[in-house]
């Protein structure tokens, strides 16, 4: 049972690797997370310069915050958010089962469809995970660029690697919504606009205008309540352990879902 | 040994596969003939596990599809709806397939070989021809070295050059003790070609037996097709 999850979920990784639009798009968004750090590298680099005596920050014009505090959370935000694109490679690595009948060929190597869906998680997570890794890996960098002179520590700090693992949790869990969203849809494209409706949810405050708790099941919001700090200027709408299970309980709920669909439908 | 009972399958209400059961031996290559839309791809599907039969079973080996460990070790498979996706170049097709069962890699690069599709492997499915599509879907079918072929409308699209070369294949497959369902709307092809014929017509077996034995007492294979599926109302296309 292991070894044939191992093979299906390997022959799976193998499909991933080897879609063209995968590539692209994973080359797109890396260059993208490149690109707006490097237009911030100046801004930041003469804030960090001016950090007071007492270890103060003033990051935007106003906002005085401790400098540890504030640059950890900007080493965490400017990675997240890239998960506003990454569900979008889960999307097409998931709708590439309903072209062509590749579903159908899916089916007839792996015809048990919860080891199926199993190792196609397993290997959309794997995917995402070392796409989120190197999008973290380029975050610190950038970050040590812009505090090698007043604390070249920091990248690496404990606070620092918290603050990148809460990253990938949120990345590998949001993109696997999205992933069993578009299994359960069959088509890339419903994938990413229901993806798109989750964050407008979260974006446009409306949930949260009824009332917080709404808002903190939203799994964009859940991600700003594991990733962000509260303080004066920033309300979240719940804890991180709360938002721990929100992003545990939406891909579980989704892939259950695309599990007993494929189950129940025609492969088609 | 691939055997069907009382398989039923409708679209709305209409049954588009109505209560039919066979059993395919091995050795030997059975047709399974029938005009365009008369259930055989419907057939082929539920008898893969890809589409579910609204009754009855379908068994291969003894089994459920579904319940084969490494299926493309035992079944291998050629059915309507279940392509590569176009932009994977051929052997990455064929190499994920492989891994899903445990196949060894180069076994991608032999069945390649084996229908002269060497010099395409590294080139996108999208470019291929109509025959070149289809000497995939066999060389996928091949991977496994499997006891039992299942191929609908092999022929389709191939030259004459790759119709003969199906055909002697197929032909060796077959005298090697293997199992060979076959599925075809082109009578000529199939006369010289299978040993045993399942006639299907509107959704139902018409006639199940040797070619010799269905043709008996008509002046051709042709014509007694024509006679069989005519009383069932096939919509043509022959
Ligand atoms: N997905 C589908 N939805 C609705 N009708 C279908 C579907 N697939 C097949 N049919 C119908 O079922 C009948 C049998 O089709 P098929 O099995 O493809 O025939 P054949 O392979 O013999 O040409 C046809 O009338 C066809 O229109
Ligand atoms: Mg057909």
């Amino acid at each position: 049972m292991v070894s044939d999850t191992v093979s299906a979920a390997r022959a799976e990784l193998t499909k991933i690797a080897t879609l063209r639009g995968v590539r692209l798009l994973t080359g797109v968004i890396v260059g993208l997370h490149v690109l707006m750090l490097a237009q911030n590298v100046s801004a930041e680099t003469e804030a960090v310069s001016k950090i007071t005596a007492d270890g103060m920050i003033e990051r935007f014009p106003g906002i005085v915050r401790p400098a540890r505090e504030a640059l950890v959370e900007y080493l965490a935000t400017s990675s997240f958010q890239m998960c506003l694109f990454l569900p979008c490679i889960a999307a097409v690595i998931a709708g590439q089962e309903f072209r062509a009948g590749q579903l159908g060929t899916s089916l007839l190597a792996v015809p048990r469809r919860g080891l199926l869906i199993g190792a196609k998680t397993l290997a959309a997570g794997g995917f995402l995970l070392s796409v989120a890794a190197v999008i973290a890996a380029i975050s610190t960098a950038f970050m040590y660029v812009t505090v090698k002179g007043w604390n070249p520590g920091l990248p690496v700090s404990a606070d620092a690697w918290i603050a990148q693992a809460k990253f990938l949790t949120y990345a590998v869990l949001s993109g696997l919504i999205t992933f069993a969203i578009t299994m359960v849809a069959r088509s890339t494209l419903v994938g990413i606009l229901i993806t798109a409706v989750l964050t407008v949810l979260t974006m446009s405050q409306i949930p949260a205008a009824f009332t917080p708790a709404l808002d903190a099941l939203v799994p964009l919001s859940a991600g700003r309540n594991l990733i962000l700090v509260p303080e004066e200027s920033l309300r979240l709408s719940a804890g991180p352990g709360h938002a721990m299970v929100v992003l545990v309980t939406w891909p579980l709920l989704a892939t259950v879902t695309a599990a007993v669909a494929l189950g129940r439908r025609d492969a088609r | 040994m691939i055997e069907a009972v009382r398989l039923t399958k409708r679209y709305g209400k209409k049954p588009a596969v109505d209560d039919v059961s066979f059993t395919v031996r091995p050795g030997r290559i059975t047709g399974f003939l029938g005009p365009n839309g008369a259930g055989k791809s419907t057939t082929l599907r539920m008898l893969l596990g890809l589409d579910h039969p609204d009754d009855g079973t379908a068994l291969i080996a003894g089994q459920r599809y579904r319940d084969l460990r490494h299926p493309l070790r035992t079944v291998g498979a050629l059915l309507d709806g279940a392509g590569p996706v176009p932009e994977r170049r051929g052997i990455d097709h064929l190499v994920w397939m492989a891994q899903s069962n445990r196949i060894p890699r180069r076994r991608a690069h032999e069945v390649l070989e084996l229908v002269g599709l060497t010099g395409a492997a590294r080139q996108r499915v999208k470019g291929y021809s109509l025959g070149m599509g289809q000497r995939l879907g066999i060389a996928a079918a091949l991977l496994g070295d499997p006891e039992i072929l299942v191929l609908d409308e092999p022929v389709n699209g191939l030259d004459p050059d790759g119709i003969r070369w199906v055909r002697n294949f197929l032909r060796e497959y077959a005298a090697s003790g293997r199992t060979v369902l076959l599925s075809s709307h082109l009578m000529a092809e199939t006369a010289g070609t299978a040993d045993d014929a399942i006639v299907i017509a509107g959704g139902r077996i018409v006639a199940h037996g040797s070619l010799d034995d269905i043709s008996a007492g008509h002046e051709s294979l042709e014509s007694a097709f024509f006679a069989l599926t005519a009383e069932r109302g096939g919509r043509g296309g022959w």
